[in-house]
């Protein structure tokens, strides 16, 4: 029994009250192993005397995992790339497209305000997620390249001046890099790098000692999609904030993984992208603290983002209008907000637990094949990765492993730079394979993963 | 079916077709018979499949279209080598055998000097890196030579030398990607800048054209019976890669400044043309060193020319050409960097 995105009865008129809509579905959505942790636990009970895995049970929620490719079945290891999307998630983005799809904000009429209701419900759900205390200090964007360009272009260039340092590491992604370079030629601020200690993570004492009164921004990952480290941002928010510098944190890699509170961290902005975290792709989100906000100018100019329009100026309106300029991805928001319910419903303490157990597995069968070098630190007691690995075998190219690896085995890894160039370059390779897992991944795809790479790897040794 | 590999990175992408869909499955008995020999080792499977001259593995009608109505080229159009090793590949049926017999090629291809492992030389769209490097033999046919960090993409620069090195431009020009099809390595034919395979054959191509058009330019270097080189100087600077367009017969009609002017006169008053183009497409070498360089930066540095004139009759190309060049001395001093030319008899149009 599979959970597959169920073809709805039409209906011909809307009942008129909201919530009488969502509970003719309920049914329905009870029978797909989906959405309620009740029914989750129904089938553990029913199951065999084994406990089934938390991926063994997610994976029926996932269709797309349940195919062959290249004659093989599909091992799909690339979520730190893009995750899959379960049945209820597919379900509300039809749903609203079918039901109640209309603009928002704008109309009078029934679909806009129930759209417009979906829209802010979602809104609400995000910030619920990442417990932000206001879901006015969420703004929906594009993505988290298009947040962190938002807060360079917004925030960067009204507060950015010459001489003004504003700190990275050199395992960023380029959506953390590129936009901190284009705003500092025009502003005059400097860019400073942390480098990497010899456990491959970044040197956090370094980092502690650039802070200065120069420091005005730090922007740094979370968790790294190259190297599975994380950073302790509750720190850096401490250090920087002694001396007045903001904290942005691109937690793309972590909001999806594990249990991200940014009233606990204290982050100053914080991005994130709903195709990482179960949602459909076309939306992300910035969270920002209230009052940074409000002094923000607007990023893009529009519809929407505006109070009054005269021929010769315009009044803006509040956050986080004043950053959503023209019509949103109101079906893939409210998409968004159901992959928040279907992640909150299982419980991210719970997913967190599982990845960390399946990331060692990962770690330790990986590495315990002949001639491969893991890039990042060793799990330890104090050291936790996330569950990926990027890695490289000796003497073997990674797209050569890439391309054998899908045809012959329909294992899914990707292979390149992983959009961190510099980070690469300062570990002095070209590029590098990555295995990355998700919740719905099982111990079997780790096994099928080592077994497949261990036939790879011979198979171009033969070659030597 | 099989997810494609993103764009975000570039790749050089590399797919089969599996077995039981490949449309070659017409192919006669015979060759199939072959293929389920019992193959000891890999080496084995490819020395037996060396060993096998074309006669056996039938040879595709032409212009088939088997399961897709896409119309193929031809495989006749390939150069001789190519079509060779297309056959190869059409007869080994197995994926795995394929990538067997791509990384066989791969190893034997002769290693590239560290010195030619250039910018201009590196393909471009790809994570592995690919270097082509080509130049004319004594028979001004283009020779390949090329080398890369990944196996795969090895194999399949070393089919692409194989297959057109020792060939003569006009022929390697006609080659289009489809012959990959051909082979059964499903290499997405996708004209984007993730396509590793499609760049370095246009790469190839871009290279082979642009030997020629400097042989053009500079005359031969090659000892002829005209003892005398014509001495011109063009190439101060050797031009980087032509930027030319992919389509080569685009002609943007680009209205002629001064200099262009100045040339056609002094073409129509001193070799009394029946015809005379004068096409300045300095536009395709806006990039290089030498354009940027040059004095009188009014643009106008490549000409195509197009002479149909009484007065080369009798004359050998060499000298026709010569003739041009001393007629535009003064412009190739003074910042007009080179000459594409076409030199007839009104006999021979």
């Amino acid at each position: 029994m599979e959970g597959v995105a169920m073809k709805l009865p039409s209906f011909k008129t809307l009942s008129p009250t909201p919530i009488s809509v969502a509970s003719t579905f309920s049914i329905r959505r009870s029978f797909s192993f989906a959405r309620r942790s009740s029914s989750l636990s129904a089938a553990t009970i029913t199951a065999d005397s084994e406990p089934v895995s938390l991926g063994h049970r997610a994976r029926k929620d996932f269709r797309i995992l349940h195919q062959e490719v290249n004659g093989s079945k599909l091992v799909y290891l690339d979520s730190a790339a893009t995750s899959q999307k379960p049945a209820a998630v597919l379900e509300a983005l039809q749903t609203y497209y079918e039901f109640y799809n209309s603009n928002v904000h704008r109309g009078i009429h029934y679909l806009s305000a129930k759209a417009t209701d979906e829209f802010e419900l979602a809104r609400k759900k995000v910030a619920r997620f990442i417990n932000a205390s206001d879901s006015r200090e969420i703004v929906f964007t594009r993505n988290a390249t298009e947040a962190i360009n938002l807060v360079a272009y917004s925030w960067g260039l009204s507060n950015l001046k010459p001489g003004d340092e504003v700190i990275l590491t050199v395992a960023e992604h380029h959506s953390c890099i590129v936009p901190w370079q284009i705003v500092s030629q025009k502003t005059g601020a400097v860019l400073k790098f942390v480098t990497l200690n010899e456990d491959e993570t970044p040197d956090i004492d370094m980092l502690r000692e650039m802070i200065s009164e120069k420091t005005k921004l730090v922007a740094v990952h979370h968790v790294s999609n190259v190297l599975a480290s994380s950073l302790p941002i509750e720190e850096i928010v401490v250090w920087a904030h002694e001396v007045g510098a903001k904290v942005l944190v691109d937690a793309c890699q972590s909001v999806p993984h594990m249990v991200v509170d940014v009233q606990k961290l204290n982050a100053d902005f914080l991005v994130a992208s709903s195709h990482k975290m179960c949602g459909p792709t076309g939306i992300g989100f910035l969270y920002g603290k209230s009052d940074l906000l409000l002094a923000m100018p607007p990023f893009l100019g529009g519809g929407e983002m505006i109070s009054d329009v005269f021929l010769d100026h315009s009044t803006y309106a509040e956050p986080p209008s004043r950053f959503e300029a023209g019509t949103p991805a109101i079906g893939e928001a409210i998409a968004l907000g159901a992959a928040c319910d279907y992640l909150s419903d299982i419980g991210m303490p719970k997913i967190h637990e599982y990845e960390v157990e399946l990331a060692k597995y990962l770690y330790e069968t990986l590495a315990s094949v002949p001639d491969v070098r893991i890039y990042g630190p060793r799990p330890s007691e104090s050291v936790q990765r996330a569950a990926l690995c990027s890695f490289n075998v000796e003497g073997l190219h990674p797209t050569d492993l890439a391309t054998f690896l899908d045809q012959q085995h329909g294992v899914a890894i990707r292979s390149g730079h992983h959009c961190a160039q510099p980070l690469h370059r300062y570990l002095g390779v070209n590029a590098s394979a990555r295995a990355s897992l998700y919740f719905y991944n099982t111990k079997e795809d780790v096994d099928s993963f080592i077994v497949a790479l261990a036939d790879t790897v011979s198979f171009f040794n033969s070659f030597k | 079916m099989a997810a494609s590999i993103s764009s975000s990175c570039c790749v050089s992408s590399l797919r089969l077709i599996p077995f039981k869909r490949t449309f070659f499955s017409s192919v006669n008995p015979p060759s199939k018979n072959l293929i389920l020999r019992p193959i000891p080792s890999f080496l084995r499977t490819i020395v037996t499949f060396q060993k096998i001259p074309t006669g056996i593995v039938s040879p595709l009608p032409a212009s088939s279209s088997p399961s897709s109505s896409v119309d193929l080229q031809p495989i006749e159009e390939l150069p001789p080598k190519l079509q060779e090793i297309v056959k190869l590949f059409q007869s080994v049926q197995e994926p795995k055998a394929k990538y067997e017999q791509l990384l066989f090629y791969g190893k034997n291809l002769k290693p590239l000097d560290s010195r030619f492992k250039t910018r201009e030389n590196k393909v471009e769209g790809c994570v592995s890196q690919v270097w082509v490097r080509a130049f004319f033999d004594e028979e001004r046919n283009v020779v390949y030579e090329a080398d890369s960090d990944s196996v795969l993409t090895k194999g399949l620069a070393a089919l692409l030398v194989n297959g057109l090195s020792g060939r003569p431009v006009t022929e390697i020009l006609r080659v289009t990607p489809d012959f990959a099809v051909l082979l059964g390595l499903q290499q997405s034919l996708t004209p984007s800048r993730n396509n590793g395979f499609l760049n370095m054959l246009k790469l190839m191509q871009k290279k082979a054209l642009s030997l020629e058009v400097k042989a053009e330019e500079g005359t031969s270097e090659s000892t002829t019976d005209e003892a005398s080189v014509v001495e011109v100087d063009l190439e101060s600077k050797p031009p980087s890669v032509v930027e030319v367009e992919e389509s080569e017969s685009v002609s943007n009609v680009v209205a002629l400044g001064s200099r262009g002017m100045r040339i056609r006169e002094k073409l129509e008053k001193e070799l009394n043309p029946v015809e005379l183009e004068v096409e300045d497409v300095s536009y395709q070498h806006a990039g290089h060193a030498a354009v940027r360089g040059s004095a009188g930066a009014d643009g106008e540095t490549h000409f195509n020319l197009r002479v149909v004139s009484d007065a080369f009759q009798g004359k050998s190309l060499v000298k026709r050409h010569r003739m041009v060049y001393d007629l535009l001395q003064e412009e190739l001093q003074s910042g007009l960097h080179a000459l594409s030319i076409v030199a007839k008899t009104p006999a021979e149009v």
